[in-house]
């Protein structure tokens, strides 16, 4: 958090100095065809950078995440939803030759949640809190100037769940550069640390397994349409399996009092289609258009759009304001508290899957300057400089149909060596 | 849903088919190699996005995790 209202301070302050740049007069922004000019040779500084070619980069990213509502799954639909975040990821990439890049990334989520809590029916008032630490490894080879191939492995763990998983990825690009083609696939193998509800744990196994894999491959294909638009298409699927249900989740049903444990089919197939469009409009504002279809198996249907207006008040200060809307059906398994019936095999009242519309608004603003924020020397002959080359900073506000409402403000800052 | 299906396929096909009739050259990429002009989720929206993923049924195809979290909470 500190470091979010720090990274904020700062942001403020650039903002101050690159308005009292544009008052003095400064050259605004550029853009220019250098063609019509007699030279062929980029010159657009919006797209220089400064780093070295084999410069190590590092991002830090930190967020705050607060959301409230009272559909709890823990309590069958009823309960709070009261659950605050805070996250942390650092990620390196470090060039080893022309060809090989090792990248590496490392986080955690500290969170604090009521509901978990109520597992066990005793609410103080308090939330219980828990940390989740994930990282992950690999490496990016450049097969030929057209194609680069990369491995990764990583893990992750908190209290009740352990996952590890591998993936690749492959990249083709056109001669031209004006066509680029992604496949990536990855595998997760988790396993649950089994917590029942209080009152059902003397009863026998509620699930049959605690483990859960996740099989994910995706498609991307980008293209260049013309010399001012972009666009792109991600087709995915993911097919998990095992336990996918939550199993101190409740359930209540019309014919009793006693709760039961959730239940869910133990395989999902989810398949949503993605597509982006880039529009630098004018010289100061560019459109970025986004929707997604998403179908699965278990009935949830849905259609998401999103649209972003970063406003460029100068060639490295963008101010971002956007919307996103989300809309779905309800699962086949989901039915609100007390209204499941006994001859049910698969129940849910878990709000995530319910019948849902959600508006997420605010505004970003980031700052990048050609030469960096801020440099300092190193103790390194090879890399005497290290540089904070960029900030963007986010807020978010999450509005649900269902009543959940949240909140999220996030921070990126970008370094290099 | 499969009419819904191949509408958008038809779509995501004419959008990366139309656009090759334009080849657009290296010195005339100013605009496109803007940094705000990048094709994928902005590095600051990756918190942003998982939190999406665990409050709504539907997820997948903007960058976002697909496994490796009960997000349960």
């Amino acid at each position: 958090m500190q470091l979010t209202i720090i990274s904020l301070l700062l942001c403020l302050f650039l903002f101050a100095q690159e308005v009292k740049a544009q008052l003095r007069n400064l050259p605004f922004f550029p853009p220019t065809d250098n063609k019509k000019k007699g030279t062929q040779i980029e010159l657009d500084s919006t797209t220089y950078d400064p780093s070295p070619p084999d410069a190590i980069e590092l991002d830090l990213l930190t967020s705050y995440y607060a959301q409230d509502g009272n559909n709890g799954a823990v309590q069958g639909g009823i309960g709070t939803e009261q659950l605050t975040d805070y996250a942390s990821k650092v990620s390196l990439k470090i060039p080893m030759t022309e060809k090989l890049g090792l990248n590496f990334d490392a986080g955690f989520d500290y969170y604090s949640s009521a509901s978990t809590e109520l597992i066990d029916n005793v609410f103080s008032g308090e939330s219980s809190s828990d940390m989740r630490v994930h990282g992950n490894v690999g490496f990016s080879y450049k097969l030929t100037d057209q194609q680069t191939f990369g491995l990764r492995i990583g893990g992750s763990t908190e209290y009740d769940y352990n996952s590890l998983n591998a993936g690749f990825n492959y990249g083709w690009e056109s001669k031209d550069r004006n066509t680029t083609i992604g496949l990536n696939g990855q595998v997760f193998s988790d396993r649950w640390g089994i917590i029942y509800p209080t009152e059902l744990r003397r009863e026998g196994p509620h699930v049959s397994t605690d483990k859960r894999q996740s099989y994910n491959g995706s498609l991307t294909i980008s293209r260049i349409i013309n010399k001012r638009m972009q666009a792109s298409v991600q087709l995915e699927g993911i097919y998990m399996k095992g336990l996918l249900s939550t199993p101190f989740h409740r359930v209540f049903f019309q014919e009793q009092e006693q709760a039961k444990v959730e239940q869910l089919p133990g395989k999902r197939l989810k398949t949503p289609i993605g597509v982006r469009f880039n529009y630098h409009v004018t010289d100061f504002l560019i459109a970025k258009l986004y929707y997604r279809y998403y179908w699965d198996d278990w009935g949830v249907q849905g259609h998401t759009a999103s649209v972003e207006l970063p406003f460029k008040l100068s060639r490295f200060l963008s101010v971002y304001p956007f919307y996103r809307y989300h809309t779905q059906t309800a699962a086949d398994y989901f039915q609100p508290y007390k209204e499941h019936t006994l001859d049910q095999e698969f129940y849910t009242s878990d709000y995530d899957l319910s019948e849902l519309q959600s508006h997420t608004y605010g505004a970003g603003i980031r700052y990048s300057p050609v030469n960096g924020l801020a440099r300092m020397k190193t103790p390194f002959k090879k890399r005497p400089i290290f540089m904070l080359k960029s900030i963007d900073i986010k807020y978010s506000h999450y509005d649900r149909s269902t009543g959940l409402k949240a909140n999220i403000i996030s921070a990126g800052l970008s370094f290099s060596f | 849903m499969k009419k819904t299906t191949k509408t958008i396929m038809a779509f995501a096909l004419t959008i990366t088919t139309l656009g090759s009739c334009v080849s657009v050259k290296e010195y005339q990429k100013m605009y496109l190699n803007d940094s705000e002009m990048e094709l994928t989720a902005r590095k600051v929206e990756y918190f942003e996005t998982n939190f999406q993923t665990y409050r709504e049924g539907a997820s997948g195809a903007n960058g976002g995790k697909v496994g490796g979290g009960c997000g349960c909470n």
